[in-house]
């Protein structure tokens, strides 16, 4: 037998001390429904949805483990990415030094970080050095059994607009000639990160119809 | 195969019964000032309620009067199609089709009554009229769409307590199509969707579970069950926009092209929410809202006629019709090179 602990929901809080928070205590359903309503739209603007976050999501059609696997290995973006290509390892453990075509001869460093547990994949990147790697790629991977109840993967991706997408920090360690920033595409990411996951999903599912491993030979 | 003829919309007309009820008739009625309060926000100012004795037929033959003084008794004589859509129907075995046609004085040879196109039943009788003119060798079609439920159903004492009462409203629009090049329809989209079909209800408040054809003590109304609303609300976001690029894309034309945009009006969220999918201003938007309420199918005519007769429609003009009816089991869009203007 377990034994739960006493609920005390906000009880370190006054009782109107965050008027935002709406519970069933403070508006009740007659009250939220016209709140809600309200937020409910036919089309929703760009920059609501992908304003400050870029989130993008896909099924596909492929074992979850196997897909997870493939991502938290690095290289598998010199395959599914739009633009990274020549990944080498560096000198520091983990560490990945690649090239963004994006940028013209635009290097781009690259740490994963991966949670088997949590299906979770984060890519720690950073345009110029490898010092401070501020562009958080974070992805998920979801058996589809569970949230879906078929087979395959939903493969969820994140992104947060960093201040830096804005002012580079690092001025002084872009190619001299260079004119691109990495932030200069952010409007664009939604899109762009869309077509990267059609790419991940496209290739997934080719090497499952096919009977190939999900993580290709050559990765091992 | 042959070319088909053009239809044209050549006049739109419409009657409001004399009764224009303020929201404060039903507020009085509101179970708390909390309530009385959201009501008043979220409902339109005014409505019209038919009289006790006042018939679907009764309205649609005050709403045809002013086509017969524009285009004169003889043109409205010649009517040889004439389709119906009353909400309510004054007789629920049959059509009113021939007593109109009766009031009206014509003999048209097509009379049909159609009552699956709700809120975009003038949509739905254009593309069928449209369709019948095309294709028979009739000329002149009249179009009517009465709206009769709310002096009738929503004033009963249970009903008109409830917080979505304030928002129908009564009134007819007609509209009068020929074989013509005057004012082309130049396009029209309709489309059932099965899978949302059943959602709508008709039942007795409180529920009694007494057919509404059996004594009792239940006051029958329309609505949706409540867990409901919200799926209906999504769907009424998604049809209309839809429906209205449907035919966009079906005339080659984008939404900057339109100059006025015409819905159906269950509220005000819905008219922001659709303008907005089209990105057109609230202007080219224009609505009956605070003065009728949800006039059901006839909130087009009975918009078009408003705005026509004011003269803020002008020759020449896109105009473009959208709405979604019931629970969303239909969704139907029509585009016209508007020609109904003095």
């Amino acid at each position: 037998m377990t034994t739960s602990a006493a609920i005390h929901a906000l009880s370190d809080i006054p009782d109107d001390g965050v008027p935002s928070v709406l519970r069933v205590e403070n508006s009740d359903r007659e009250e939220t429904t016209p709140i809600i309503m309200d937020m409910l739209r036919s089309v929703y603007p760009h920059d609501q949805i992908f304003g400050d976050f870029c989130p993008v999501q896909t099924f596909v059609a492929a074992p979850p483990r196997e897909v997870y696997e493939y991502l938290s290995d690095t290289r598998s973006l010199e395959e599914w990415t739009y633009s990274l290509r020549g990944l080498e390892p560096t000198d520091e453990p983990g560490l990945w030094m690649t090239f963004d075509r994006l940028g013209d001869q635009t290097k781009c460093f690259v740490r994963t970080v991966a949670s088997p547990d949590a299906m979770t994949v984060d890519y720690h990147c950073a345009w110029d050095q490898g010092e401070h790697l501020w562009m958080i790629y974070l992805m998920r991977v979801v058996d589809a059994q569970v949230v879906l109840n078929k087979p395959g993967s939903v493969v969820m991706w994140n992104n947060c607009r960093h201040p830096f997408y804005d002012d580079n920090a690092y001025p002084d360690t872009a190619p001299a000639d260079r004119e691109e920033w990495v932030g200069d595409f952010w409007d664009m990411f939604s899109a762009g990160h869309q077509l990267e996951l059609n790419n991940l999903k496209a290739i997934c599912e080719y090497r499952a119809d096919h009977g190939l491993p999900i993580k290709p030979k050559w990765m091992d | 195969m042959p070319t088909l003829p053009t239809v044209s919309l050549l006049d739109v007309a419409s009657y409001l019964p004399e009764n224009r009820v303020p929201t404060e008739y039903f507020t009085q009625y509101s179970r708390s000032d909390r309530m009385a309060k959201n009501v008043m926000f979220r409902s339109p100012k005014y409505r019209h309620h038919i009289a006790r004795d006042e018939t679907a037929v009764d309205m649609i033959e005050r709403a045809a009067a002013p086509l017969i003084d524009r285009h004169g008794a003889n043109t409205i004589a010649k009517v040889d199609v004439l389709l119906t859509h009353v909400q309510l129907p004054d007789n629920p075995v049959l059509g009113s089709g021939p007593e109109v046609a009766r009031r009206l004085g014509i003999q048209p040879g097509w009379v049909i009554d159609v009552h699956n196109g709700g809120c975009a039943s003038f949509v739905h009788m254009m593309q069928l009229a449209q369709m019948i003119l095309q294709t028979t060798d009739a000329k002149t079609a009249m179009i009517a769409a009465a709206q009769n439920a709310a002096g009738s159903t929503f004033t009963q004492t249970e009903i008109r307590k409830l917080a979505h009462a304030p928002v129908p409203g009564d009134g007819c629009g007609v509209g009068l199509l020929a074989k013509s090049e005057d004012a082309p329809i130049l396009g029209v989209h309709g489309r059932t969707y099965p899978e949302f079909a059943g959602d709508m209800t008709f039942e007795a408040i409180p529920e009694s579970g007494r057919k509404y054809w059996e004594p009792g003590t239940g006051q029958p109304t329309i609505g949706f069950t409540e867990s409901k609303i919200t799926k209906v609300f999504a769907r009424g976001n998604r049809l209309v926009p839809e429906a209205a690029y449907a035919v966009l894309n079906d005339i080659g034309a984008k939404p900057n092209d339109v100059d006025v945009f015409v819905t159906n009006q269950p509220n005000r969220l819905f008219l922001r929410n659709w303008h907005d999918a089209l990105e057109l201003p609230a202007e080219k938007h224009p609505d009956t809202f605070d003065e009728c309420g949800n006039l059901f199918g006839a909130g087009i005519p009975v918009t078009l006629a408003t705005e026509n007769e004011a003269g803020r429609i002008k020759n020449g003009s896109l105009v473009l019709m959208s709405a979604f009816a019931h629970a969303g089991d239909y969704a139907g869009a029509a585009a016209v090179r508007w020609g109904a203007g003095s």
